[in-house]
């Protein structure tokens, strides 16, 4: 622990000139400036040893890292010179994991009536809570409650003590964290230089899960130190609570001021880990552990990535040891659970939950862990009670109280199910999209089973969400996740059609791809990583349908260009640590490349054998070389060459871009003239042609147009050239040529509703009825939610005697509930009953009787429908 | 034009609607739009819905008055709508409509609350609630239709609420002040195939509300708009609008009774085997009005089965009349 320096303290021993050179030695250490600080301080204590200049000396020593020099200048003065030095020795010592000395010292100052002796009794207590005597180490914050209480005039460092105290009183009873909030706050007002107090501010408010007043108050301190080790820890660990990847440079950061401090060292231990780099995460934690051997957080993130290295028996003695050190330390548990869920290995997060609060009954962050994970795995009813639970200890958590408000709406939703699937989809739309995704997944199913020869356990459990904030809830706690879907292994959720803006979505593919994450997720015993996954899952909605899937586009090939995309050996980090906002779009598409070469080379028993060796616990490394024979960085020279070779055209037409960098800024003549100089160069003659568009000039911009396709024929985006090719041949009356752009775009893009939609009416113009019908079930993966969609198709069906097809748009369109119930369900009955559906046909036709008695034509259906059920003529 | 049915409701939950003979009125006004696109939007739903009264439901021209703010751009316009202009033919058509007459009132624009103040918005001097209930004094017995699709104009019903009166808004309060969407549909319904629910080949106020109600909430949802506007619709004269109404709902019973349009007479038989036919036909549809009661006290199969009987029953008999209309049509 850090702390300002007593006012009082200096006070009482400096000389004019002495508080001079002090004043600025202590500025130099309070701005940052700690060679200067150190230089000032050193000089000052050579001249005269006072208290004052050893104490500065030894804070400026030890918040640069330099431990061993502070302890040793800390132990030379202290028994000579005041008893307050005795404390910054314990603190030092204390940094180190000497908790024994550390004890000796924080005792002394007290016995000697240290002017900080508060501050010791305090840090003393802490040493107890390490070692897991929590009952004793509470009695002693619970002290501090009385001198605070007791009226006496408490300096800014003994209210920090006070409310450390009550912090950590308050891990168990969670409303003492407002006075501790207010007891730093005194401390603060007391002496505003008070920097460790205003850290332990931003750390209390990370500590309730707020880390917008979290941030802003490590920045408060940043403003005066820009260095402050601890800050910039803090900051790194708020970014990191709001999911910015900001977290691995901050603490770099911090590390670059200190870099013996070993919270941060942990901290970026941590990081690695959630980046799946054990390596990384061991050699960080072994740095902490060089300078305290004892830390239980660096000694609980060592234990993690032996345990995800499949180091057993390593863990199993680093286990030992944090044990033997702290025997309640339940945050072991709860640091594996919390990184196993990270790397989506649920089922370990649940055991090492449950591990933690059998260890630590008031463990809230473990209960929280395990309900969160249960849920995660479909245990419903369990993962709720743990989650009240954990909500009954500390209500400031947001994950648990979100994930508890999720549950209220989720229990009203109605469940519908299939042979391997249970379904609970928002009420509004269960019915409706219940028809077609009961029959997609059993699809994808039969047809992911086929190919990966694996049968996931069944039930599969599918969550779909109207609203994207409980779908993001139920992925991650927090609302604002991008992403459209997920899979849990048994458990999928996502967005439903309505979360989502037309056009932006296409919930078919969404949910074969995170049914695909199940197989690849049960095979690898959750242990796949990230990006073959990932890849994998793209590759399988490409395989699922035409046009479903990510595409290339010329964002993608630039990034090749400028040499932006991940290494395949740290793809990873293309999803979670992207350098700029596209690379995790472009890493899936990158990542699924990888899997389709990896296919196509060694064939899907190669992807199969990667799967189940991650189940065996071998690293992507040494299955590369036992299955394909080479090692990630070698295939990623071949996945080069593939690159190269598959889009040599449009890579070559990219080229221009890359020197000239247009970035949207440039005129359309400037534009056209890059185009007159180089009929290779796609971002000229598509811009020319936008432009020329924009103004129609339609006969101009047609072959800037015509070019930019043959120069990237594969890219079909929202400004492809096919969308302003069909716009044009639209207005020229050229209605088979729209329909052929159209058709071109809407076979590779899987998400332009618009152009789906104008494709049906083209070729409706066209008489193509078997065209009209495909577009109109391809729209339906995109927007399912227009009954005029439906209603087409049901007539188009109808007009082809494809029943069972009639059947189902008509069951659609009365699952929209339409106002008019009698009609809708008249035609369903009337389906039903031109495809032979007698018993179906008539209970559909009395529900429209039902409403409407005296509806004539669903009265000659009954009539007809009775007929034939007797065998006579109606 | 619009018709009351002024029997008992139960007994004519099933019936063919319409057992008043009154003169129907339609009085449409467009208030001040705002810009020339929402006023060519005001005058499509306008249109729509007097070529609707017209055609479908055979209004007669000379009963259908037209003002809107732009005189000159229809000749169906009968003048600028004005305060003045409103007033003067409202107290014309009180002056010559008979006195079992049904009236039905429509106005499609913006709305305003002040002060505790309705108002519809017009060209110069707005018409506040209260001005129109002076106006609908001016009809003492005819049936009135009063709708009020404009923004702001749930107030209205504590108004207007009386004894006769439809009075439909397409807010719940004078605090829905966004532009609303409920005029489109409710023109949309009469003028337009789905609102028709019972299959009876004419849509009741009550039919057009839920229609519209319905298509705003969708549009809305479609749009990923929070709803904004709620329409409610009061008949029973208590003040106090329904969002939901319904047959068996506090407001909706009157409202299923009245239609637009000429809407056909029941059939009175010369032919004693159509006679025979048409009370039969009462007997079922009564036997199934009591089925349906009592539907939530049965268990499923007896009461589908039971329906059935009177469904096929009922089919039947329709077709044997169906038959017999035909003969006798026939030369």
């Amino acid at each position: 622990m850090k702390i300002a320096w007593p006012l009082l303290l200096v006070g009482a021993v400096s000389h004019p000139l002495w508080a001079a050179q002090q004043d600025e030695a202590a500025a130099a250490l309070r701005s940052g400036q700690y060679d200067q600080a150190i230089e000032l301080f050193q000089a000052e204590v050579a001249r005269r040893p006072a208290p004052a200049a050893v104490r500065g000396l030894v804070d400026a020593l030890s918040e640069v890292g330099r431990y061993e020099e502070a302890e040793s200048v800390a132990a030379r003065h202290a028994d000579a010179l005041a008893p307050e030095l005795w404390n910054a020795l314990g603190e030092v010592q204390l940094a180190r994991g000497k908790l024994r000395e550390a004890e000796a010292s924080f005792s002394k100052a007290m016995q000697d009536r240290a002017s900080d002796s508060l501050t010791a009794k305090l840090n003393r207590a802490i040493i107890y809570h390490r070692r897991g005597a929590v009952r004793r180490a509470n009695a002693e914050f619970d002290s501090f409650i009385d001198a605070y209480n007791a009226g006496t005039r408490l300096t800014s460092a003994d209210l920090t003590a006070v409310a450390t105290a009550v912090a950590y009183l308050g891990k168990v009873n969670w409303g003492l964290t407002q006075d501790a909030l207010r007891a730093y706050d005194e401390a603060v007002a007391a002496d505003a230089d008070n920097l460790g107090a205003r850290v332990r501010v931003g750390e209390l408010f990370l500590d309730a899960y707020n880390s917008t007043d979290a941030v802003a108050t490590f920045e408060e301190v940043l403003d005066i130190n820009p260095r402050h080790p601890l800050a910039l820890l803090g900051k790194a660990r708020s970014r990191r609570f709001d999911g910015s990847d900001e977290a691995l440079d901050l603490t770099k950061l911090s590390l670059e001021a200190n870099p013996n401090l070993v919270p941060a060292r942990t901290f970026l231990g941590a990081l690695y880990l959630e980046l799946e780099n054990y390596g990384a995460a061991a050699r960080e934690a072994r740095r902490a552990l060089d300078v305290d051997s004892n830390a239980l957080e660096a000694l609980s993130v060592l234990a993690a990535s032996q345990f995800f290295s499949g180091e057993q028996v390593q863990f199993e003695e680093t286990r030992r040891q944090v044990l033997a050190l702290n025997p309640r330390y339940a945050d072991l548990y709860n640091t594996l659970a919390e990184l196993s869920a990270r790397i989506r290995r649920y089922r370990d997060a649940v055991s090492f939950a449950r591990q933690a609060v059998a260890l630590d009954s008031t463990s809230w962050r473990g209960f929280a862990l395990l309900g969160r994970n249960q849920l995660r795995l479909g245990a419903m009813t369990d993962g709720a009670k743990n989650l009240e639970t954990a909500f009954a200890g500390d209500p400031h958590d947001v994950w648990t109280k979100n994930t508890l408000d999720l549950l209220d709406t989720l229990q009203h939703y109605p469940e519908t199910t299939s042979p391997r699937f249970r379904f609970f989809i928002d009420g509004s739309e269960s019915q409706l999209l219940a028809i077609y995704a009961h029959e997609l997944a059993e699809e994808a199913y039969d047809r992911l089973s086929a190919r990966y020869q694996y049968h996931p356990p069944i039930p599969i459990r599918v969550e779909v969400y109207s609203s994207h904030a409980d779908f993001s809830v139920r992925t991650v706690g927090l609302v604002g996740l991008g992403a459209l879907g997920v899979s849990f292994g048994p458990v999928v959720a996502m967005d439903s059609p309505s979360a989502r803006d037309k056009g932006h979505f296409n919930w078919g593919s969404t949910l074969w791809h995170e049914i695909a994450h199940t197989f690849h997720l049960g095979m690898s015993d959750h242990r796949v990583p990230r990006w073959i996954t990932e890849g994998l899952a793209v590759l399988e909605e490409r395989r699922a349908r035409p046009g479903w899937g990510d595409d290339v586009s010329p964002g993608f090939l630039l990034a090749y260009l400028q040499d932006r995309l991940v290494p395949l050996d740290d793809l990873n980090s293309g999803f979670t640590r992207p350098a700029y906002p596209q690379q995790v779009i472009f890493s899936y598409y990158q990542a699924s490349l990888v899997c389709e070469l990896i296919e196509q080379e060694h064939g899907v028993a190669a992807i199969r054998a990667l799967l189940h060796g991650y189940a065996e616990g071998k690293t992507t490394v040494e299955l590369f070389q036992s299955v394909l024979g080479t090692s990630p960085r070698a295939f990623g020279r071949v996945f080069d060459t593939y690159l190269k070779r598959r889009f040599a055209e449009p890579l070559a037409a990219l080229m221009v871009e890359v020197r000239e960098r247009s970035d949207g800024g440039v005129s359309r003549q400037a534009m056209a003239l890059r185009a007159k100089a180089d009929r290779n160069d796609f971002v000229a003659h598509l811009a020319t042609g936008h432009s020329l568009f924009r103004e129609r000039q339609y006969a101009a911009a047609v072959p800037y147009l015509e070019r930019a396709k043959e120069l990237f024929p594969e890219y079909a985006g929202p400004d492809s050239p096919y969308w302003y090719l069909a716009q044009i041949a639209k207005e020229r009356g050229d209605v088979r040529r729209a329909a052929d752009e159209l058709s071109t775009l809407t076979a590779i893009n899987e998400r332009h509703y618009q152009a789906v939609m104008e494709l049906a009416d083209l070729r409706e113009t066209l008489n193509d009825r078997v065209g009209t019908t495909a577009a109109l079930a391809n729209a339906l993966y995109m927007y399912p939610l227009d009954m005029a969609l439906h209603e087409r198709l049901a007539t188009l069906y109808g007009d082809r005697e494809q029943w069972p097809d009639a059947v189902r748009e008509r069951k659609a369109v009365l699952a929209l509930r339409p106002v008019d119930q009698a009609e809708a369900a008249y035609q369903l009955a009337l389906a039903h009953f031109n495809g032979g559906e007698i018993d179906d046909a008539r209970r559909a036709v009395l529900r429209a009787l039902e409403q409407a008695p005296n509806f004539e034509k669903a009265q000659e259906l009954l009539l007809s429908i009775h007929a034939a059920r007797r065998g006579t003529n109606p | 034009m619009i018709r009351a049915a002024m029997a008992t409701l139960v007994g004519l939950m099933m019936l063919a609607p319409g057992v008043s003979s009154g003169q129907s009125y339609v009085v449409v006004v467009t208030g001040l739009a705002g810009d020339p696109q929402y006023a060519d939007t005001l005058h499509r739903w306008a249109t729509s819905f007097i070529e609707a009264a017209r055609e479908s439901s055979g209004v007669p021209e000379s009963h259908i008055l037209y003002l809107a703010e732009p005189k000159g751009r229809d000749a169906r316009i009968r003048a600028r709508s004005t305060k003045e202009n409103v007033t003067r033919e409202l107290r014309l058509l009180a002056d010559r409509s008979e006195p079992d007459a049904e009236i039905m009132i429509v106005l499609l624009g913006h709305g305003s609350y002040r002060n505790d103040q309705s108002r519809f918005n017009l060209p110069g001097p707005d018409l506040t609630a209260e001005d129109f209930a002076e106006l609908l004094a001016l009809f003492p017995t005819q049936q009135m239709a009063f709708v009020n699709a404009a923004s702001a104009s749930g107030e209205f019903i504590p108004v207007l609420s009386g004894e006769r009166r439809v009075i439909v808004t397409a807010t719940k309060s004078g605090f829905e002040r966004n532009q609303t969407l409920f005029g489109s549909f409710f023109t949309a319904a009469f003028a337009q195939g789905g609102a028709d629910v019972d299959k009876n080949q004419h849509v009741s106020i009550l039919e057009a509300f839920q229609y519209a109600r319905s298509e705003v909430a969708r549009a809305y949802e479609q749009q990923k708009r929070l709803l904004t506007e709620h329409a409610q619709l009061d008949d029973n004269g208590d003040g106090r609008g329904s969002t939901e109404p319904g047959p068996d709902a506090p407001d909706g019973a009157l409202a299923q009774l009245v239609y637009l349009g000429d809407v056909t007479p029941v059939a009175t038989a010369t032919d004693p085997r159509l006679a025979t036919l048409y009370k039969e036909k009462e007997g079922i549809e009564r036997r199934l009005a009591v089925l349906r009661a009592e539907k939530d006290g049965m268990d499923a199969a007896t009461y589908e089965q039971r329906l059935e009987e009177l469904l096929l029953a009922l089919a039947q008999t329709s077709s044997r009349i169906r038959d017999l209309e035909r003969e006798s049509r026939e030369p």
